[in-house]
């Protein structure tokens, strides 16, 4: 404890310094910049229909004029006879404005009024006319689209494979072996689990990873007679994890052991999340703790309550930021995909399986073309061999 | 057969193909579903918040009851509920909106929630100090590295460290944009695939314990 | 400078040294003062959902915009109520259904993107020493998220290297995270030393 205060007391002076000594202050401008007078004529505006888009919307560019870098303009549509304001006063070095007032199928021209820093007004020439129009693909996301096809291919072809009897491997993933001991534990202690599923709702992949997670624990809890406690941020997801419970000890056999009361709201509130839980956990005193789900700057305070209280923590979370907190806090932590492939561990459910491996095959994809992209970036960028550099580009650009 | 989980995984099936496929067009009414689509979740979930606060306050009120362990805080509860909720409608009675500056309901925010919230989120100032100390005395690979790199990373970040150990700072800056921006890649794309590994297994039906 | 005068600050003051008292142990005043941020914070939620969801997004469209569309959520968010009633609870799985649908959905393309983006910033465009650590540190710490390997040989070396390069990852978030921490701290003592006893200025 005293070695304690003593790192608490160097942490705060260092961090005191910064904080006490943190100044504020504006950039000088320069009084010496000086403006051209040329006429900046030259700047010819481009309208185009905004690619990729539901329609409404024609995109206007300009290049930049270097003499005139702090200048603003103003564009104007004009349809017929009928001229309006699509924007104003925008910096010049912006180059570019959408304009989505406009309907589809109809021609639009456009010009710009340019004010230079002394006040003077120019007007340019008239753009191109251009058509505005909705489009059917989404051209920006070619690669994902080849990716979603390809993955979904992937999956579906292993675990065909799957369902046609071959087995598949998986890897030990520390701390999940530990659950039985974890909950084995609170049984003897005659102690309840807590089961944390964060501040994530159900639209959040790791939240419904967690609650994946949850049916197993939930399941073995049943079988050990032990009680779960689910304290929750959302309520929806709170919801979810009512049924997710209930029919886990339906599976298990004990129907009737199962608590509603025990899957509970707390609040939508950060921090009042923390504190409920922190009391919680301090009053009802689970012999396991799981942090499972989303977790945000709560996740340390629970953590180290959680160690306060001599419970076995078993933490995971796709948050990099506080993965590192739940290393130095809980006693095992699901890193990332660890935590999504947590289930499929805990099933060994052979088509869940298929659909890891699936995944792996995707990694040594991935590991293939970073490869590539080692050789050719020693090659091309590195030794300044041309066609190598042109191959580089070339997959940058795909990717 | 409604009671079974044919219904749900079927909407949960297409609802989640209909999305993938909606993402690639643009063309109206497709472009917009996704949009529609989370302000549909975002209605069913302020229904939901009626679920939240009946568990809660059921809970409090189930204590307060059986005189469980610590049920006269149950009234805390009730009377801190109440209270915000009647200055809410007070004030939305009288100003038109409960969100006005001046209103008693927004001076509780203001007074209460925010200190309260900045205090929980000031815990960790302790707490990350008995982690550290923790890892400190951890003794095994994985935590002395994390402890050392956290250090130097700390040092280096305090802008008097240059004048004692010059080399700090840059060690750190490196650190920063290199291992650690190396690792934080290799997580972010693991995590990635595992998401599209859960989703897919969800949408194929695979996956349906969150149905159970 | 003196004690502050002002009944809020009070208020402020005495529920922000309760929730330190934490430090110490559970006691009477961290539950009281728990209790109050659990009650005020989810009063005050119900206010905004009632707000910005129910008048915004369902009385708004419906009733001013004659948009009825919103009849579908608004049938769905009343299915959830279904939990109410005893042996009914399974018809809340059609709106859940739904969200883990919409969920799922939204996840597959956007984790693409992002995958992209990270394979993407990993490629060395410069060449240079950091950048092929960079790769290396990517490619060995995919390695250790292999799940249908065992990691033994070779594949145990490489995927030990990954560890590696995570844990000197996490503990320069934790290193990078300290600061900040101890700053909001020091910001509670101000708020106490300056407005509450107007011992500093």
């Amino acid at each position: 404890m005293k070695k304690l205060c003593y790192l608490l007391l160097i942490m705060l002076l260092v961090g005191a310094y910064p904080a006490l000594h943190a100044q504020t202050g504006t950039m000088p401008l320069d009084p010496d910049t000086a403006y051209s007078d040329t006429i900046p004529t030259e700047i010819v505006l481009r309208a185009e229909d905004t690619p990729n888009d539901a329609g409404s919307a024609i995109t206007v560019t300009w290049e930049c004029n270097d003499n005139l870098p702090s200048g603003l303009i103003t564009i104007v549509r004009i349809n017929g006879e009928e001229e309006s304001i699509v924007a104003e006063d925008l910096m010049l070095t912006k180059e570019q404005v959408r304009d989505t007032d406009v309907a589809d199928d109809k021609e639009y021209s456009y010009y710009g009024i340019i004010t230079s820093p002394d006040n003077k007004y120019y007007r340019t020439k008239d753009s191109n006319p251009a058509k505005s129009e909705a489009q059917w693909f989404n051209t920006d996301r070619t690669d994902s689209f080849v990716a979603v096809l390809f993955i979904t291919l992937v999956f579906v072809w292993f675990i065909q494979q799957a369902k046609k009897g071959k087995s598949f491997y998986i890897r030990k993933i520390n701390g999940l072996d530990a659950i039985e001991e974890a909950v084995g534990r609170s049984t003897e202690m005659g102690k309840p689990i807590m089961y944390i599923l964060g501040i994530g709702y159900v639209t959040d992949i790791p939240t419904i990873a967690g609650l994946t997670i949850l049916s197993r624990v939930a399941k073995k809890a049943a079988e050990y007679d032990t009680s779960v406690l689910v304290p929750c941020y959302d309520p929806v997801v709170m919801t979810t994890a009512q049924e997710v419970v209930k029919e886990s000890f339906t599976e298990a056999g004990r129907p009737d052991a199962y608590q509603k009361e025990d899957t509970m709201y707390i609040t939508q509130d950060q921090f009042g999340y923390a504190a409920g839980v922190d009391g919680m956990m301090m009053r009802e005193k689970p012999g396991a703790v799981f942090l499972q789900g989303l977790f945000f700057a709560e996740s340390l305070i629970l953590a180290e309550t959680g160690h306060s209280i001599g419970a076995i923590q078993i933490a995971g979370t796709t948050e990099t930021a506080q993965l590192p907190f739940f290393v130095a806090a809980c006693d095992y932590t699901l890193i990332g995909e660890e935590m999504m492939a947590a289930s499929v561990y805990m099933d060994k459910n052979p088509l869940m399986l298929g659909s890891i491996v699936a995944e792996d095959m995707v990694k040594v994809l991935i590991i293939v073309i970073l490869f590539i992209g080692l050789l050719l970036g020693i090659l091309g960028p590195g030794l300044g061999i041309d066609i190598f550099n042109n191959w580089f580009e070339w997959l940058i650009r795909i990717i | 057969m409604i009671k079974g989980k044919g219904i749900p995984l079927t909407i949960t099936f297409l609802t989640g193909v209909i999305i993938i496929v909606t993402f690639f067009i643009p063309h109206s009414p497709f472009g917009e579903f996704e949009q529609t689509a989370l302000r549909w979740y975002s209605i069913i979930a302020g229904f939901t918040m009626l679920l939240g606060v009946d568990s809660l306050l059921r809970s409090h009120i189930k204590k307060f009851r059986k005189k469980d362990n610590n049920w006269e805080y149950s009234i805390v509860v009730f009377i801190a509920f109440a209270v915000i909720v009647t200055t809410g409608i007070i004030a939305t009675v009288r100003t038109g909106n409960a969100f006005n500056t001046d209103t008693s309901f927004m001076y509780i925010y203001n007074h209460m929630i925010i200190p309260l919230q900045s205090t929980m989120f000031s815990l960790l100032a302790f707490f990350i100090a008995s982690a550290a100390y923790r890892a400190f005395r951890a003794r095994n690979t994985d935590a002395t590295l994390l402890l050392i790199t956290a250090i130097i990373v700390m040092l280096g970040r305090v802008p008097i460290s240059d004048r004692f150990i010059p080399a700090v700072p840059a060690l750190t800056e490196w650190i920063m944009s290199v291992p650690q921006m190396a690792a934080k890649r290799g997580i972010i794309i693991g995590i990635a695939l595992g998401a599209i590994g859960v989703s897919l297994r969800i949408i194929l039906g695979i996956e349906r314990s969150y149905l159970s | 400078m003196s004690i502050s005068t002002n009944i809020w600050v009070w208020i402020a003051a005495l529920l922000t040294l309760a929730i330190y008292s934490f430090l110490y142990k559970d006691n009477v005043f961290y539950k009281i003062a728990e209790k109050i941020l659990v009650g005020v914070s989810i009063g005050y939620l119900l206010s905004v959902y009632w707000h910005n969801t129910i008048i915004a997004k369902v009385w708004n469209p419906l009733v001013q915009d004659k948009n009825f569309l919103v009849i579908i959520p608004l049938i769905l968010g009343l299915l959830m109520f279904s939990r109410l009633f005893k042996g009914r609870a399974y018809i809340s799985r059609i709106p859940i259904a739904f969200v883990v649908g919409t969920a799922t959905g939204m996840s597959v393309p956007s984790s693409f993107e992002n995958l992209f983006k990270q394979v993407q910033g990993t490629m060395p465009t410069v060449f240079s020493f950091g950048n092929i650590v960079i790769l290396v540190g990517v490619i060995t710490t995919l390695v250790y998220f292999f799940f249908s390997l065992e990691h033994k040989g070779f594949i145990g070396k490489v995927s030990k290297v990954g560890i590696t390069f995570i844990m000197i990852g996490f503990g320069a978030a934790f290193g990078a995270t300290i600061m900040a921490r101890i700053s909001l701290f020091i910001g509670r003592i101000q708020f106490l030393l300056r407005d509450w006893l107007g011992v500093i200025q």
